[in-house]
């Protein structure tokens, strides 16, 4: 997992607003660095990193939520929560599935049948929950959210 | 589970005093779901629990800077906690999901094993069953859903223990003096 970047504004001589506009600039950022490793599905941890940089942004725009501008903030942030559903999405297979292993190790083959066949299944969904992805990721391009994020942080220190 | 909201935020405020609030929010909310999250029948509890141990773990690792080490030891405490509450929530996410994919096996055999019936029958010869295409799935499926109750109630049992042991020591008192400002070094040194 990715470590989280420190964020330059998160300083003791900052105001609130200082540091939310450092803080969702910094967030953003990390998302987006992981956007082209996210569909690759021989990649795992591209699509894990990129849904724990989503979490961090929309703690951090949940944290400074009164520093940014009501409606485009609300706008926002509902995106980056369908973002990060559609991540959980395609990566909460890979967990079960790694738990499904670990219990099928322990039994004889024909208790395993069942457990291999619930694995199919959950790569099937899998194998959807990646196109649903696909598409959320075109469509935060297309709609300029990274843009708005960083346009967020420049009303922030506008004040 | 939505968050409380923080009252009296100040944009021009200084960030230590309104980081201060938030964070004093989240230890509370934390601490809110004791006793109930103690009782493994509560699910949701649980699950909210966690989510607040979230929020509050990502508070914490983010104003390390602002209250040092004592903040970045608290955010290890809490981000434990919710990687137990965690394992907790995963196994209470897949019984019900096992028990979804065993419902579509029934329904899936019973239709095969009525399509394998005499036109015009007036009931099921029992023997059909045995041709049931799902018939050798059911026992491990099984077998996963008694090892991730199993797997709960042990994770629960350790989440009752842990949590007394943060008691003990007097954990909240910890995070609420987790709360003050790095002093910067004295003159001269």
């Amino acid at each position: 997992m990715a470590k989280a970047r420190d964020i330059p504004g998160i300083e003791p001589d900052a105001t609130f607003r200082e540091a939310a506009a450092s803080a969702i600039e910094v967030r953003a950022d990390e998302v987006f660095s992981f956007r082209d490793r996210a569909l690759d599905t021989s990649d795992i941890e591209g699509v894990h990193d990129m849904r724990v940089a989503t979490r961090r942004l929309r703690a951090v725009m949940e944290i400074f939520a009164v520093c940014f501008p009501k409606e485009q903030h609300r706008r926002a942030l509902k995106e980056v929560k369908e973002l990060a559903d559609a991540l959980g999405d395609r990566r909460d297979p890979d967990v079960m599935i790694d738990g499904l292993e670990a219990v099928a190790k322990g039994l004889g083959p024909a208790d395993r049948s069942g457990i291999r066949q619930l694995e199919r299944s959950l790569r099937d969904e899998q194998a959807e929950a990646n196109e649903r992805l696909a598409a959320m990721l075109d469509r935060i391009d297309r709609y300029r959210l990274r843009e708005r994020l960083v346009a967020l942080a420049a009303e922030a220190r506008l004040g | 589970m939505k968050a409380r909201k923080v009252k009296g935020l100040d944009p021009d405020g200084p960030l230590v005093v309104n980081m201060q609030r938030v964070i004093a929010v989240r230890i509370d909310e934390l601490f809110g779901f004791i006793p109930a999250a103690l009782d493994p029948a509560n699910v949701t509890e649980l699950h909210d629990m966690r989510i607040a141990a979230k929020r509050l773990r990502y508070l914490l690792e983010l104003s390390q800077p602002l209250f040092g080490q004592p903040a970045r030891k608290a955010a290890k405490v809490v981000k434990d906690l919710q990687d137990l509450l965690g394992e907790i929530h995963d196994c209470d996410e897949l019984m019900p999901l096992v028990d979804r994919h065993v419902d579509g096996l029934r329904r899936a055999d019973a239709a095969s094993v009525v399509a394998a019936t005499e036109p015009g029958a007036d009931d099921l010869d029992p023997a059909l069953v045995k041709d049931a295409p799902h018939r050798s799935h059911y026992r491990g499926l099984e077998l996963l859903t008694v090892h991730a109750r199993a797997r709960r109630d042990l994770l629960h049992g350790r989440f009752v223990r842990e949590w007394g042991e943060l008691e003990e020591r007097g954990f909240r008192d910890e995070l609420e003096a987790a709360l003050h400002p790095v002093e910067p070094p004295p003159e001269g040194e």
